[in-house]
């Protein structure tokens, strides 16, 4: 047998000489000239996340034509590929939903949590969650593209969330794109209206009801975001117009002081063309909502509460001792009650739904027991998202 | 091993040796293939190397591959009956990863479950192939196909979803030189594979979609070639792919060769890849390994290996390599277990280039 010495120690030393990777002189943190791309400081922009996320982390997969799932993440694609966009892994979700992270692909690929292959970047370490938390809010301003600077031509409306016509809970904001900057003083309430039809689905006949939010304005972190605030608000099962004035004694105005040019015919963007014009739009809330009376009727009376299960009575046996049978004992049972299969951690933590137990359990995350419902089937995202909003929002009673 | 289970490995052995003389190349694990100087189809069912393990496969990897051979009576070869086989992989592990400048990370986990099936209707002839990843997250399909088997096995048509054939299929789909050109387990593609098998060369030529496992797109395919000529020292091999892509082409091409010398197997594959498909025009890529494989004793490998990334010939300065050094230990049938160190060098402004890494990975194969 040839004694392996000597090809090893050639091997060893070539790994020594070679090993050492480029020393980055001239270069963006994605590895081009700065002259192509300077580095762009972290921030809630398509642009800086392109530069300090997508081209560092994403591109040396999802580029050119073999990009996996056909997602390709490099400047001139990443916003076309994303925003609005089908998961291929999982359709029932979109990869970027405007105005939702929790139900965009992009970020429970990257914070792990997809109910379909790998933690993204793969192979790579994960992207540290408060890098994530720009996706996020980029995500929740909207996923806007990137600004262009004022314009003289008519602002338009790009995106809104809930999105025209949609039937889905009751939000806790609604969040308006726009394709430029607008100016802060002209986003109000008298600009930015919302009413819901009285239980007609009409908005004619004189029954309708104003909502008042908790807040309109432009957005921090993004002039091209406005946003109505709805929490505290009651949500109730009816359909909603929202209204954005672009005529009228009060309209909404770009930062060169043009007019909203809002007309809706179907499509956005919005507009005719000219400027002024209202946008007017409306949405239907149905279904499960983010509270804890909806969740009860729907998800844990239903599910949850069955024969053998969390019947209650309230004590430390599982799983009867954690009562579910009535909203009442379920708010008892877990806002702010510690598990028992994990006593540092609160079943809801009000306000940190991430930190819940109930959503861990729900999700499968839970570092004891089986998933839930046992021996499922589970519930899809979506309705998990619903109960992480109620949570997120404070898990009322 | 007493006489009747001898005596089935040496009808197991002949019967399929024959039959990898006749059937087409793959290469799976690669190393192990230059070491024995077989054609990976004798271990593996699929073309493209990987996934469900052959009768002899099975025998192999239960008797040659570990430190000793516990006597569990029958060994397993997957073999129902002679139209319905099936196999498993079971891999989790831990890992610590280090980056320049973050808090030191650690995961453990249940990496892959994996599920094989093969229904062969017409034996020698046809036969429908499954590869399912059931855990974690939702099931999903890998590859599914039929494949035809004509002229004693000479020509073999497959149809359906599959592993494209390019290069060596490194069991590591973090390896530049399965990561770049982006054919690698989290890749199948649909479409159709013509292979022919003759002598010492092996060829497959497929054209399919050429959207990584989405949807179709655009009217323009991806198509495929890999040759190769197995001897029992070394081996040599070349692949080819276009993707004619409406949102820009991508032509990959690679050399690959295997040398034995006495304990070592040696493996070694450069990439070129120009690219029409980015923001800033045509790129040039470049990617390759060279890998060592020493094994000291039965049931022990000693891995080594260095890679290298040019992301834009036309760029300086911005290379990446990475270096693994990685000890596999075969303890006995049906448990593996792989222990190994990564260092990741890259441009000093981006972190994760400069990672490094930690793991400990137990493999229960059947």
């Amino acid at each position: 047998m040839q004694r392996p010495d000597f090809l090893l120690s050639f091997f060893l030393v070539t790994l020594i000489v070679g090993c050492s990777g480029g020393n980055g002189d001239g270069l963006n943190v994605s590895g081009r000239p700065l002259s192509e791309a300077a580095d762009v400081p972290l921030a809630a922009t398509l642009e800086s996340i392109q530069s300090n996320v997508f081209d560092p982390s994403c591109t040396l997969c999802h580029a050119g034509a073999n990009a996996p799932q056909g997602l390709r993440l490099d400047t001139a694609n990443s916003f076309t590929n994303l925003v609005g966009i089908r998961s291929r892994e999982n359709g029932s979700v979109l990869r970027v939903a405007p105005g939702e992270p929790n139900n965009s692909y992009l970020v429970r690929k990257l914070e792990g949590t997809a109910s379909v292959g790998e933690r993204m970047p793969l192979g790579g370490p994960p992207i540290p969650q408060a890098t994530i938390d720009f996706v996020r809010q980029w995500i929740t301003d909207g996923a806007l593209a990137d600004s262009t600077g004022p314009s003289d031509s008519a602002p338009l409306i790009v995106s809104l969330t809930p999105m025209p016509d949609s039937v889905g809970a009751f939000p806790v904001e609604i969040i308006v794109g726009f394709d430029r900057d607008m100016d802060a003083s002209t986003i109000n309430a008298m600009t930015f209206e919302l009413i819901r039809s009285g239980g007609d689905g009409q908005f004619d006949d004189g029954n309708e009801e104003v909502i008042v939010p908790s807040s309109v304005s432009l957005s921090s972190m993004n002039a091209r975001v406005a946003i109505m605030d709805l929490a505290g608000v009651a949500g109730v099962l009816d359909r909603y117009q929202v209204t954005l004035r672009g005529t009228g004694a009060n309209v909404m105005l770009s930062v060169v002081g043009r007019a909203l040019d809002g007309e809706y015919t179907g499509s956005l963007p919005s507009g005719d063309g000219l400027e002024g014009g209202d946008f007017v739009v409306v949405f239907d809330v149905q279904g499960l909502q983010p509270t804890l009376e909806s969740i009860q009727a729907n998800i844990f009376s239903p599910t949850c509460a069955v024969a053998g299960c969390h019947t209650g009575p309230t004590g430390p046996n599982l799983p009867s001792g954690m009562d579910l049978s009535s909203a009442d004992a379920s708010f008892a049972s877990l806002v702010n009650v510690a598990s028992v299969e994990v006593p540092t951690t609160l079943r809801v933590a009000a306000g940190d739904a991430n930190s819940s137990y109930l959503i861990h359990k729900l999700e499968g995350s839970a570092a004891v027991g089986a998933q839930m419902p046992f021996g499922g089937p589970f519930l899809d995202q979506s309705t998990m998202d619903v109960i992480r909003v109620w949570i997120d929002s404070g898990a009322a009673r | 091993m007493n006489r009747t289970v001898g005596y089935r490995l040496r009808c197991i052995a002949f019967a399929l040796i024959g039959q990898a003389l006749l059937s087409q190349s793959v290469l799976a694990e690669p190393y192990i293939a230059v070491r024995t100087g077989l054609k990976c189809t004798v271990c593996h069912t699929s073309p493209s190397g990987g996934g469900k393990r052959t009768a002899y496969g099975n025998v192999y990897a239960q008797t040659q591959l570990v430190a000793r051979t516990l006597d569990l009576g029958n060994l397993w070869t997957g073999e129902i009956n002679r139209y319905l086989a099936v196999g498993g992989d079971i891999r989790g592990g831990w890992s610590k990863t280090d980056v320049p400048g973050q808090a030191t990370s650690s995961d453990t986990e249940l990496d892959e479950l994996l599920a094989y099936v093969e229904v062969r209707p017409f034996p020698q002839y046809l036969m429908i192939y499954a590869d399912a990843k059931l855990r974690p997250d939702d099931p999903t399909i890998r590859e599914l196909y039929a494949r035809l088997s004509l002229g004693e096995g000479r020509w073999t048509i497959r149809a359906g979803e599959f592993f494209l054939p390019f290069g060596f299929r490194l069991q590591d789909d973090d390896a530049f030189i399965r990561q770049v050109p982006g054919i690698n387990y989290n890749t199948p593609d649909s479409g159709w594979e013509i292979g022919l098998e003759r002598g010492k060369w092996s060829a497959q030529f497929a054209v399919t979609r050429g959207t990584a496992g989405g949807p179709e797109t655009d009217s323009g395919k991806q198509y495929s070639l890999r040759v190769s000529h197995v001897a029992t020292m070394w081996r040599v091999g070349g692949s080819f792919n276009f993707n004619d892509a409406k949102v820009g082409d991508r032509q990959m091409q690679s050399v690959f060769a295997g040398l034995r010398t006495g304990p070592v197997a040696w493996l070694g594959e450069i990439v070129y890849i120009i690219d029409d498909g980015t923001a800033t025009g045509r790129r040039r890529l470049w990617a390759s390994l060279l890998e060592a494989n020493y094994t000291p004793r039965k049931g022990h490998n000693l891995k080594m290996s260095f890679e290298f990334f040019d992301p834009d010939s036309s760029v300086s300065e911005d290379e990446q390599n990475r270096l693994s050094l990685v000890w596999e230990y075969f303890p006995m049938q049906f448990f593996r277990t792989r222990l190994g160190y990564r260092r990741y060098k890259g441009i000093p402004q981006n972190p994760a280039q400069n990672r490094e890494q930690f793991f400990l990975e137990l493999h229960i194969p059947f």
